[in-house]
């Protein structure tokens, strides 16, 4: 074989390092050894930029723009709130991939699957609370994406399709978060779900109101098919709905260009696409290095969020009969199960989300101002705030601690040991509840023993002062619960599992007898935990079981 | 564009921020290395703690079900069903029905399918069905819960001893199928175990002792407090008047009759009426007989009345020859005693 011509003309080395070159350039669509080298010591680029090569050449970058105006590139222009949610649809993707090679939906499985995945997958709770906190995350990120477009009126002309897209997007991303909840399969998913379809069931007139209803549950009750349907609604046909979305909004974003801050331009002007050379930060390398480093560091935050402060709940196995005491929305629909509560199910569950809807995504349409500075939009910018405060107002009257208190005995024992989830009670957890009878009338504890358990137990301590602060306010509250007693017995049922036994007596107005009585029990082993909040890690510090 | 009053909090130098993201990324990495970390004991504990939460909810189902006919603490009634929470059970019983599989099938098929009545049965109640699988009320997974749950009383039950024969003196047909260990052998605890009589047991006879259920209420609590009440109830119970809350259990009242609940139109006590209330109700069942005299009357011959709404026949006639007049007497007082605990 004859020696190649170029290895006669240079030399060996220089032909490898030419290769070398070629490769490198290869592999970043455009950009030669050279020119990176001169990226990384803060150069600039030459003329023509050889620096726009990668957006012609490569897929990812070609729907990215080539440069930006310097003022949107600031953090606090944007907060890159609308790249956050992207990047946490994408964690979505990954970690509900993982979770999905674990779990069939199924009622027979999907419980017993979630508790496998807990105890038998390593990393398997990470990637469940880590799904779970990005889901929550992501909406807020979303909405605050959308309060910062609108504190900044970046939805007017000619962004007005761009905000209608966002809402779309804003609307699918609460629908995926409430179709993933369902799946876990236990009393907390199953409520919130069967309250969820049963708004639709409100919707007028009658017959499509059942129609949606019935195939949103595919069956009159929740049950195997309600449960493959939120699936597939889940993992196939949002996601895929919400990408194609995606892509339309960013489309529209990156065509317009991100609008500029109110002061760069007049009134009514638009000059977001026709920067000025000298303001213009080029995407390579500028823009891409804070977006990745941004990027990294949030995902150090959500890790290190999900290793020691977040806890994915999981509660008992759904049961359909039996609804838990103040069944709850998820947070983020509190504002709906506010409205239910002091209207019916057509008015509160259908028709004004609806109106409220239809004002979000009308709002570019309804808004005639054209000027996008703060001072001139003191109506805007006050109707947002108020808005926001009617958010939060209806949000706090969907927490059980408006209008729905059930009897004063329910209430105290609830409060301290919940159906579901939790509570004072289970969180001390069974080493700290020292076997015994504790009677709100009387001496609740001995006082050497008390001063024993100040030191010692201060969690049993604080128990026995809630419990008996709660009768007496129930007492002064309710005219129907005098004199009460209220009796806390632990004792010891089983070997390793304890008896918290419950007996409230009270006399009504009339001075009639009341009585309430319920045992919970409590195993050494079981933990509960709350969903936000540092971790209990008191499992590292046990014995080694023999086994 | 005039510069922001923040404008100093941007990072701005390109190394600034590349240190920053590598920094970032250490965080990353060490976080997943102590998570990587706790993850075997973390899996264990996750373990315990799903184990755990199905002993607290078969618990919870025991104790709303299960308790009537086995007792509050497992311990069984005699006539009404056997008992779980004993020694026997958890040692010999398998063997004696020849089942070859594990015990937590063996209680799970139980629990499941229910036992069907024999012809001649020596308790009162049959087992029902209870798994949804063969029309019961139970999901799968509660009939596993109350295994697990029943299954937990082993510890206990493997500190019962078997003790020398408690044999009272009125019903005579306890097991004797031999007696171990000499009297001064110190007992821990008593297996409460009732001779099961589908069979004779293929324990070696050396080594079983069959005694009766007299224990019942006196044995709950911690292995401390029953091992210091033991031997005195032992001890005590061929001698002198048994006292009434123990046989309220022993003679199986308890599987039918709730202490803690009144009996009115609304609250109907089942199979057998609610004796909450009974010092208010009792002189007013049958004319011409006060308080005391109808509850002798029913314990002693149950069909002369029956309460409206209860068919006849369910309750045992037996109840003179196994107690001592003195005793029906002390129960009868007690039963009635408004202040007795509920």
């Amino acid at each position: 074989m004859a020696v190649q011509p170029e290895v006669k003309n240079k030399t060996l080395l220089e032909t490898a390092l030419g290769l070398a070159d070629d490769t490198f350039t290869r592999i970043t669509a455009g950009i030669s050894a050279g020119e990176f080298r001169r990226m990384l010591r803060g150069e600039a680029p030459g003329k023509p930029n050889p620096r726009l090569k990668p957006h012609t050449e490569a897929f990812l970058l070609h729907i990215k723009p080539t440069y930006y105006h310097e003022s949107v590139t600031r953090f606090t222009h944007t907060f890159r709130l609308g790249l956050l949610s992207t990047y946490l649809f994408f964690v979505e993707t990954i970690t509900g991939l993982f979770l999905m090679i674990w779990y069939a939906p199924s009622p027979d499985r999907a419980y017993s699957d979630m508790t496998r995945l807990l105890s038998n997958v390593p990393f398997g709770q990470f990637m469940r609370d880590l799904h779970r906190l990005g889901a929550e995350m992501m909406i807020v990120v979303v909405v605050a994406h959308m309060v910062r477009t609108y504190l900044t009126g970046s939805y007017k002309a000619p962004r007005q399709f761009t905000w209608f897209t966002g809402v779309l997007l804003l609307v699918m991303t609460l629908f995926l978060s409430f179709s993933g909840y369902l799946l876990p399969w236990d009393q907390l998913a199953f409520w919130a779900v069967t309250i969820g379809t049963s708004m639709a069931d409100a919707v007028p007139p009658e017959i499509v109101g059942a129609t949606v209803n019935l195939l949103a549950r595919g069956a009159p009750d929740i049950s195997a098919n309600g449960l493959l349907r939120f699936y597939l609604l889940h993992v196939f046909f949002l996601p895929l709905l919400l990408i194609l979305f995606f892509f339309v909004h960013y489309y529209k974003v990156v065509h317009f260009g991100i609008s500029l801050p109110a002061q760069e331009e007049e009134v009514g002007q638009d000059t977001a696409s026709k920067v000025p050379a000298d303001r213009r930060v080029y995407y390579l390398p500028d823009v891409l290095l804070d977006e990745t480093m941004f990027l990294i560091g949030f995902t150090a935050l959500i890790i290190v969020l999900t290793v020691f402060f977040f806890q994915a709940p999981l509660e008992s196995i759904a049961n359909p009969q039996s609804t838990p005491l103040h069944t709850v929305a998820p947070w983020y629909f509190y504002w709906l199960q506010g409205l239910l509560k002091i209207a019916n199910k057509m008015v509160a569950g259908v028709i004004l989300p609806g109106v409220l809807l239809g004002l979000l995504a009308g709002i570019p349409y309804l808004d005639p101002n054209p000027s996008r500075r703060g001072k001139d939009r003191r109506v805007a910018i006050i109707s947002g705030i108020v808005a926001g405060i009617v958010m939060g107002i209806w949000s706090w009257m969907g927490t059980p601690y408006y209008a729905v208190r059930a009897a004063p005995a329910t209430e105290i024992v609830q409060e301290l040991i919940p159906e579901e989830g939790a509570g004072l009670v289970r969180e001390l957890g069974y080493s700290h509840l020292p076997n015994g009878i504790y009677d709100t009338t009387k001496e609740m504890l001995p006082e050497a023993t008390l001063a024993d358990y100040e030191k010692t137990n201060p969690g049993f301590v604080e128990l026995l002062t809630e419990f008996k602060s709660l009768t007496g306010e129930f007492d002064k509250e309710d005219k129907d619960f005098n004199e009460p007693q209220s009796i806390l017995t632990i004792s010891q049922e089983q070997p390793h599992l304890k008896r918290i036994q419950w007996t409230i007596t009270w006399k009504d107005a009339k001075g009639k007898d009341g009585k309430f009585t319920r045992a919970f029990f409590i195993h050494e082993d079981s933990m509960y935990w709350e969903q936000y909040g540092l971790r209990d890690f008191s499992y590292l510090s046990k014995p080694e079981k023999a086994k | 564009m005039r510069k922001p009053w923040y404008f100093w909090l941007y990072v701005r130098s390109p190394i600034a921020k590349i240190l920053l993201g590598m920094l970032a990324v250490l965080i990353s990495f060490a976080a997943l290395a102590a998570q990587g970390m706790f993850e075997n004991k973390r899996m264990e504990a996750q373990t315990d703690n799903w184990h755990g939460r199905s002993v607290e909810k078969g618990a919870e189902i025991f104790s709303s079900n299960c308790y009537t006919c086995h007792g509050v603490d497992g311990k069984g009634l005699p006539g009404v069903a056997p008992a779980l929470h004993s020694r026997y059970f958890f040692t010999q019983r398998m063997k004696d029905v020849s089942w070859t599989g594990s015990l937590h099938d063996y209680i799970a098929l139980t629990v499941a399918a229910g036992r069907p009545s024999k012809s001649k049965s020596q308790w009162s109640q049959i087992m029902p069905t209870w798994s949804s699988k063969y029309g019961g009320p139970m999901r799968e997974d509660q009939v596993e819960q109350v295994t697990q749950f029943v299954l937990n009383w082993q510890e206990d039950a493997m500190t019962q001893a078997w003790g020398t024969p408690v044999i009272t003196p009125t019903t005579g047909v306890t097991g004797t199928a031999g007696v171990t260990g000499t009297a001064a052998t110190p007992l821990v605890t008593l297996d409460p175990f009732q001779p099961f009589h589908d069979g004779p047991s293929k324990a070696p006879t050396s080594t079983i002792t069959y005694t009766v259920g007299t224990l019942g209420a006196a044995a709950v609590g911690t292995a401390a407090a029953i091992s210091a009440t033991l031997p005195q109830t032992a001890a005590a119970a061929p001698a002198g008047p048994r006292p009434p809350q123990e046989l309220y259990v022993a003679m199986a009242c308890s599987g039918c009759h709730k202490l803690d609940q009144d009996q009115t139109p609304a609250n109907q006590g089942q199979p057998g009426p609610n004796q909450g209330n009974l010092h208010e109700t009792a002189a007013t069942r049958v004319p011409g007989e006060d308080a005391e005299t109808y509850v002798y009357n029913s314990i002693v011959n149950p069909s002369a009345f029956v309460v409206p709404g209860y068919p006849d026949g369910i309750m045992p006639k037996d109840f003179k020859t196994k107690m001592s007049e003195e005793e029906i007497r002390s129960l009868v007082k007690w039963v009635l005693d408004p202040n007795r605990p509920k």
